[in-house]
């Protein structure tokens, strides 16, 4: 879908949006995929009581959860990590939750430890069929290896691995965990209270059972006079999507429940009149349930190009709702970069302007707490770590759309 | 090249929101709320003992006022039939002005939530300032806080740094 069906002829430069959904074909083969997951979970001291408890909690219903081909393995990280529980099918679900049981918590956060046994248990145990997933919990900032982070990340994510990263509580580093979810092509999440630890848990894994595609990637192929100036996906929850070499956009897995739509910048220069082909768009996935192992989709998108002042523009409201709550997550982006540059000012009104939108929007609570952190900047000079997290979660998750794509 | 008009930051043609403060771009933005002329507002109940109300609606002098805001110069028109306050919208600390300044640049123009207000007393309008930071000014005169000044038709009310023309209706 297009912004501007009609665009102005003129050399000047214009912007012009273009919206996709990509869901999975119904003609694909319904079959669940063998899950291959494994925990990797924060067992530091500050971890201690209802964290932990809930914890446990969390991973005992996921051993039930499982199917006889899945393959489950628990990892638990403090100064170091430790195997608890070693890859398996079949998993022995008495025997899994009464070693869930044992963990004792310990010691610092060092989460490259943990993340490195993870995979090693990943690797062991994927096959062409598996959807190869960690789950990391974590309550702290892991120190020093932050970089080393992201680098498995996005080693991960080539190789089909991917992470969602959940935080609780207010200490933990957001920009690591989302740097961390995005390079592998997962999600993160912000757990505000240790009784939605199962929540989120569940959530994830009922989410990874309905994978059908483990790698989806968005290939543009551009007009010669369009440009691609930035790209976002608005569900199932906003981010900025990093644009690869040529043009590719790497989305992670696509499974039955979780369509995508992306939003795509464009910059069109001397538009002459008549059709003009913008670009043209690829989408491939790894299907492993079909014989080519990939599948891919093409379409070509256009606009016609007249007079100006000819007619008037209509633009479909679906992608003025999208974009408006896309602009609202630019802002906290916006803000966040004001205030590492040590902008004070310029953080707090952005901040302050952004609440007067989510108001309009109605999104009262959010619109209060961004009110609050503005506040709570001018007089301070800084954010509370919690509002932080408050804010950059919760603007990525306005983009709930109505289903009329 | 087109200008976001509330940051006044340039984008190119074509842009649908500002990238630096969120406003929509488009100029026939129909998701505010159209002014609407007097002969279509309704009277709402009857406040006589308001302690807001100053003559009521029948008492002598102009009966309507027009605003016409900012650079745009939108206008707004509104009986005189009680106090009209001059602010920023904010629900969240339960301020609902008659005029809500926000859209017309009001936060980067300094102008308070609880600015001003404007009212009728014994026939006459008369403009208030609510103890606003940035001040309220008639003409170029700053006003002292809760001393109500004189409005005439052809006056500029300045809320902050917003400038706004005044014009009485009889």
């Amino acid at each position: 879908m297009v912004s501007h069906a009609t665009i102005h002829a003129t050399d000047n430069e214009q912007a012009c949006y273009v919206m996709l959904e990509i869901s999975p074909s119904k003609n694909l083969p319904t079959s669940r995929l063998p899950l291959n997951l494994c925990l990797v979970l924060d067992k530091s001291t500050s971890m201690q009581g209802i964290r932990l408890q809930q914890v446990k909690e969390a991973t005992r219903q996921i051993i039930d959860y499982l199917q006889p081909e899945d393959t489950l393995s628990l990892v638990v990280f403090s100064d170091k990590a430790e195997v608890l529980f070693p890859g398996q099918k079949n998993v022995d679900k008495a025997l899994a939750k009464s070693v869930a049981s044992t963990i004792q918590p310990s010691g610092g956060t060092e989460m490259l430890q943990g993340l490195l046994a993870g995979l090693n248990e990943i690797q062991s145990n994927r096959t062409d069929m598996s959807v190869n997933h960690i789950i990391l919990l974590t309550d702290g900032r892991t120190y020093g290896d932050d970089d080393e982070c992201i680098k498995q990340a996005e080693w991960a994510g080539l190789n089909q691995i991917s992470f969602s990263t959940m935080g609780i509580g207010a200490d933990w580093n957001e920009d690591l965990l989302e740097k961390m979810a995005d390079a592998s092509g997962g999600t993160s999440t912000y757990i505000d209270s240790p009784r939605r630890i199962v929540e989120s848990f569940k959530a994830t894994v009922r989410e990874l059972s309905t994978i059908v595609a483990r790698e989806v990637s968005l290939a543009l192929d551009l007009a010669p006079n369009v440009a691609l100036h930035e790209a976002f996906q608005i569900a199932p929850h906003i981010r900025r999507l990093e644009i690869n070499a040529n043009n590719t956009i790497a989305l992670g897995p696509l499974g039955t429940n979780n369509r995508k739509i992306i939003v795509i910048e464009l910059r069109v220069t001397h538009a002459t009149r008549g059709k003009l082909k913008l670009l043209q768009l690829h989408v491939s996935g790894d299907v492993p349930t079909q014989s080519a192992g990939a599948s891919a989709e093409w379409q070509d998108v256009s606009v016609n190009v007249t007079d100006e002042a000819d007619g008037e523009v209509v633009i479909p409201p679906v992608i003025i709702t999208a974009l408006g709550k896309l602009a609202i997550y630019k802002m906290q982006e916006k803000a966040m970069e004001d205030m590492e540059a040590g902008n004070v000012i310029a953080a707090t009104q952005r901040l302050e302007t952004m609440a007067t939108r989510l108001l309009n929007l109605g999104e009262t609570e959010l619109a209060r707490a961004a009110l609050l952190e503005a506040g709570r900047l001018a007089r301070t000079g800084s954010l509370s770590s919690e509002g932080r997290k408050k804010i950059r979660y919760g603007t990525r998750n306005l983009s709930i759309l109505p289903k009329e794509l | 090249m087109i200008k976001c008009p509330f940051c006044q930051t340039p984008h190119v043609d074509g842009t649908l929101f500002c990238s630096e403060c969120g406003t929509y771009l488009l100029e026939d933005d129909q998701r505010g709320t159209d002014p609407l002329g007097t002969s279509e507002i309704g009277w709402v109940g009857a406040p006589m003992d308001d302690p807001d109300t100053a003559d009521g609606y029948r008492g002598t002098g102009p009966l309507a006022i027009r605003f016409s805001i900012g650079d745009h110069k939108r206008v707004v028109e509104i009986p005189l039939n009680k106090a009209i306050h001059l602010g920023r919208l904010d629900p969240a600390s339960d301020v609902f002005p008659e005029i809500d300044l926000t859209n017309d640049g009001g936060l980067e123009k300094g102008v308070s939530r609880r600015h001003a207000r404007v009212l009728k007393r014994e026939g006459i309008v008369v403009v208030e300032d609510l103890g606003s930071i940035n001040g309220t000014f008639v003409n170029g005169k700053r006003l002292a806080p809760y001393l109500p000044e004189t409005l005439n038709s052809g006056d500029t009310l300045q809320i902050g740094r917003l400038l706004i023309d005044i014009e009485l209706r009889a």
